[in-house]
């Protein structure tokens, strides 16, 4: 990509003749691959015609080349010395002084040509981490499917993450979000104890914080104390009425304590929070199957492998329904579930227990 | 003013005392046996899988003794041959035999059980009469090789696995006898668990080290030996259909699940579907658990199936299925709803809500209160002994659960123990005869428990069964006691052996009506039976 941006470059260039005769050596080397030759030819070049621009570009251009950065900065300043418009001369000293681990000085560099990946790198090495999850976007708009670029963004916006709850332990050590923040580290190490006790604490301080409760839940159900669970769940339902994983999370909670009717009434509300969730779909399923409400353990589940063809959900709720109509003595019908349950399964593996 | 205590009264006050607990952890006097699993940092898979218990009477006193099988001894150096060096006493198998004061005396070498050899790790234990002479006979797993110690009813045993054919080989877990095909001779089965041996074993975890999941080895089949009736046995297992289902069976237990007259086979496996053989009635069997409803949970998963129970806990007549799993996952209860279709009801029953955190092993249903339901007792632990370090949430070592059943439906019950242990073998009978269930569990690198019952409350019947044209021990009897149903059977749990005699609690019944279907078809009545005895009855000779 070098090469052809600078021949593109040279072309509307006027240098001396001798100097001209070591730029065109240099480039006929460059294209034998003989770098060491080329840096010998541009150098010449730039003692020839100490004012001439492309001389020092082509001599940076190649210490980039041979992967001696460090070497490659000082012609592409002297170039930029000369002429401060020269977009390419930008381009490969902000790469180089990056390369280096001078990212404050590359960012206006990179910044002037648009090079938005090393752009977004150089912000992270510098901490400007707002911007770096900007420009990340912005180049992720242009490349969505880069995993370089969707990996620095993650990595940009973790880190920004971690700023701001860095500060937040700081400035206010004995907030209920820092202890709530304190309380979703211990969770995802998963350290429940200590994740109990933070979140306990945020909640003795803020009772109605929202989604305090959910995650405390979230912390009992983890470790499989499901009265707990649905204590807290209960609370978060009852501060949101409107939310529909609350109301999600209380059904599943009641479930796994066979409170099978309670279970019911919340998964429909659930449903009718936010219609059409697979998972909410599915449980609500078990639910009345467990109840005994038959009809519309089938028509949730039967909405499930509407929604979901090929998953893990699509097999569990076949399967659910092999188990329905094996019941009901409707037994073709529970054989062609089993067999959509194994077709599933072989193609995208059994089921996996929690 | 004197208040009169009728027998309601007393029960009634029973019930108020329900909080205190069931069993009362008793020394076993006499008994100095240590469980050497011999843990290792290499985490040979086998080191925390053993190890069996059986309560049986092998002398016929009318006392249970109880007989343990012993692990061996593993170092980092284990290779292929294996030695696990059993002819050291520290290693052997042991037969206590109980005195009438309630203790035992180690009677292992006078009865010819004490080395069980070198190459064999051992794990389980089955007692059954295969020779119907009145003795019972002692059938041992490994890692390795089997034996078969027949009872030869003065105190000794003899080895005689060679002449009848049931060494089997590779990795044996729990098996039991049993009459498949009704001919009045005890059949046995026995359960193989994977794949594996020293130099293919492999540590999984990362840095924690741990033990492998078994989808890391490659499954295998279980055995089926048919009782010539010669003192030799005929591996049937390909012919009778277990040759192709592979699997990565842990526990077994029997009961004729449909009522066809033969008597089918439950199989747990460790990590995947469970097996539901349907015995067809002409020596073959047929896997049918995914159809049945008894292979997944309701979630269409497998599960880390290691003990399991086959008995009627909701007294509906009908034999239904436990199978004590890992955390996260639920023990399995599997309801026979007839017809051959079982329903998961794991939630339902309440039995979820006590076990999303556990792991099982040992299980069984008995009635420990005497109130007429069966109860649920099981040998918690997990299978790693390092899993508090990677996950904070659960324990290695763990309580016991009892869970006592209440119409069907499972509440938790102090069962008296109060310190954490790695149980693994549980085996249920009653020790001191005193017509309440007791129950013998083994522990990882430690000494047995005993949970004496308390015995607080309701009549019982205990009933000894005498085949004639049956197998003698009457082993796949269906009996009905004041309408509730036990199948005849020492086998089920893990890796253990139960009393075979069949225990029924009678509340507050003081008669009893006893209604036993035979294996060999032969139906029986007792009516008017007095509750609070131990009964043997002898099937008749001519139906």
């Amino acid at each position: 990509m070098i090469r052809l941006f600078l021949l593109a470059w040279l072309a509307g260039q006027s240098p001396s003749p001798d100097a001209m005769q070591h730029i065109q050596a240099g480039l006929a080397a460059r294209k034998q691959h003989q770098v060491e030759t080329e840096i010998v030819e541009f150098r010449k070049a730039t003692e020839l015609d100490p004012a001439l621009a492309d001389a020092f570009v082509n001599l940076g251009a190649a210490y980039m080349e041979k992967g001696d950065y460090g070497a490659a900065i000082t012609p592409l300043k002297r170039a930029l010395e000369i002429s401060s418009d020269l977009v390419v001369a930008h381009q490969f000293l902000g790469y180089a002084l990056l390369e280096q681990g001078y990212a404050a000085e590359a960012i206006p560099h990179l910044q002037r040509v648009g090079a938005l990946d090393a752009l977004g790198v150089a912000q992270i090495e510098t901490g400007q981490l707002n911007e770096a999850v900007a420009t990340f976007s912005a180049a992720l708009a242009n490349r969505p499917n880069d995993p370089d670029l969707q990996y620095y963004l993650g990595h940009a916006s973790g880190l920004l993450s971690k700023k701001s709850i860095d500060t937040l332990l700081a400035t206010h050590p004995d907030s209920a979000r820092a202890h709530q923040a304190l309380a979703e580290n211990y969770f995802v190490l998963r350290q429940m104890p200590q994740a109990e006790k933070e979140y306990l604490e945020a909640l003795r301080l803020r009772p109605d914080l929202p989604s305090l409760h959910l995650e405390l839940g979230q912390v009992y159900a983890n470790s499989a104390q499901w009265p707990k669970a649905e204590t807290e769940f209960r609370a978060e339902a009852k501060l949101r009425p409107g939310s529909a994983e609350a109301a999600y999370r209380l059904g599943a909670a009641l479930l796994q304590q066979g409170k099978s009717h309670d279970a019911l009434v919340e998964l429909k509300r659930a449903n009718e929070l936010k219609p059409e969730m697979p998972e909410t779909l599915y449980s609500l399923g078990k639910a009345a199957s467990l109840a005994g409400d038959n009809a519309t353990a089938e028509q949730s589940w039967l909405k499930v492998v509407e929604l979901e063809k090929d998953t893990s959900i699509a097999a569990q709720s076949h399967f659910g329904l092999a188990g329905l109509y094996r019941k009901q003595g409707k037994t073709s019908q529970a054989q062609h579930e089993m067999q959509e349950f194994q077709k599933l399964q072989s193609t995208i593996g059994p089921p996996r227990s929690e | 003013m004197v208040r009169r205590f009728t027998r309601r009264n007393l029960l009634s006050l029973a019930g108020m005392a329900a909080a205190a607990p069931i069993f009362e952890v008793k020394p076993l006097r006499g008994i100095d046996f240590i469980l050497q699993n011999s843990p290792t940092p290499k985490k040979f898979l086998i080191e925390t899988m053993p190890g069996g218990v059986a309560l049986f009477d092998y002398n016929n006193d009318g006392l249970l003794d109880i007989f343990l099988v012993n692990g061996g001894r593993i170092t980092e150096a284990l290779h292929v041959p294996e030695n696990f060096d059993r002819a050291n006493p520290r290693y052997w198998n042991r037969l206590y035999r109980q005195n009438r004061d309630g203790s035992f005396t180690d009677v292992t070498q006078a009865a010819g059980l004490a080395n069980v050899g070198n190459g064999n790790y051992g794990m389980g234990v089955a007692v059954g009469d295969y020779d119907n002479d009145g003795y019972p006979d002692l059938f041992v797993t490994s890692y390795g090789k089997n034996v078969l110690y027949h009872n030869n009813g003065d105190g000794t045993f003899t080895d005689v696995t060679a002449k009848a054919g049931v060494a089997g080989g590779g990795w044996s877990v729990s098996a039991g006898f049993f009459d498949y095909n009704n001919d009045g001779l005890l059949d046995l089965f026995v359960t193989r668990y994977m794949e594996w041996d020293a130099d293919h074993n492999k540590i999984c975890g990362g840095d924690w080290h741990t033990y492998c999941p078994p989808s890391v080895f490659p499954a295998t089949t279980c055995l089926l030996y048919r009782n010539r009736g010669d003192g030799t046995f005929e591996d049937v297992s390909a012919r009778a259909g277990f040759t192709a289902k592979k699997g990565r069976a842990l526990g077994v237990a029997f009961a004729d699940y449909d009522g066809d007259g033969f008597t089918d086979i439950f199989v747990s496996n460790d990590g995947m579907q469970q097996y539901l053989f349907h015995n067809n009635g002409d020596g073959t069997f047929n896997e049918c658990a995914l159809e049945s409803g008894a292979a997944l949970t309701s979630d269409g998963k497998g599960l880390s199936g290691m003990g399991t129970a086959f008995q009627d806990y909701d007294n509906d007549g009908r034999p239904d299925v436990i199978v004590t799993v890992l955390p996260r996952e639920l023990y399995g209860l599997y309801h026979n709803d007839g017809a051959g279709a079982f329903t998961y009801q794991s939630l339902e029953t309440g039995l979820g809500a006590l076990t999303s955190g556990s792991s099982g092993w040992g299980v069984g249903l008995e009635d420990f209160d005497n109130d007429g339901w069966k109860d649920l007792f099981v040998a918690q632990s997990h299978v790693l002994d390092n899993v508090q370090q990677i996950d904070a949430s659960l324990r290695y070592k763990e309580l016991p659960l009892l869970a006592l059943n209440h119409s069907g439906h499972f509440e938790r019950a102090d069962s008296g123990a109060t310190t954490p242990i790695a149980a693994r073998g549980a085996a249920f009978g009653d020790i001191n005869n005193d017509g309440f269930m007791d129950v013998v569990l083994t522990t990882l690198g430690g000494p047995p428990m005993l949970l004496l019952n308390r015995g607080s409350g309701g009549h019982w019947l205990s009933i000894m069964l005498r085949g004639t044209r049956s197998n003698r021990d009457g082993y796949g009897a269906r009996v009905s006691v004041n309408g509730q149903i036990r199948f005849a059977t020492s086998a089920g749990s893990y890796v253990s052996a139960n009393d075979k005699r069949l225990h029924f609690g009678l509340g507050t019944a003081e008669k009893a009506t006893v209604e036993i279907l035979w294996p060999s078809g032969t139906k029986q009545s007792l009516n008017g039976v007095r509750a609070d005895q131990f009964l043997e009855i002898r099937e008749p000779e001519h139906p």
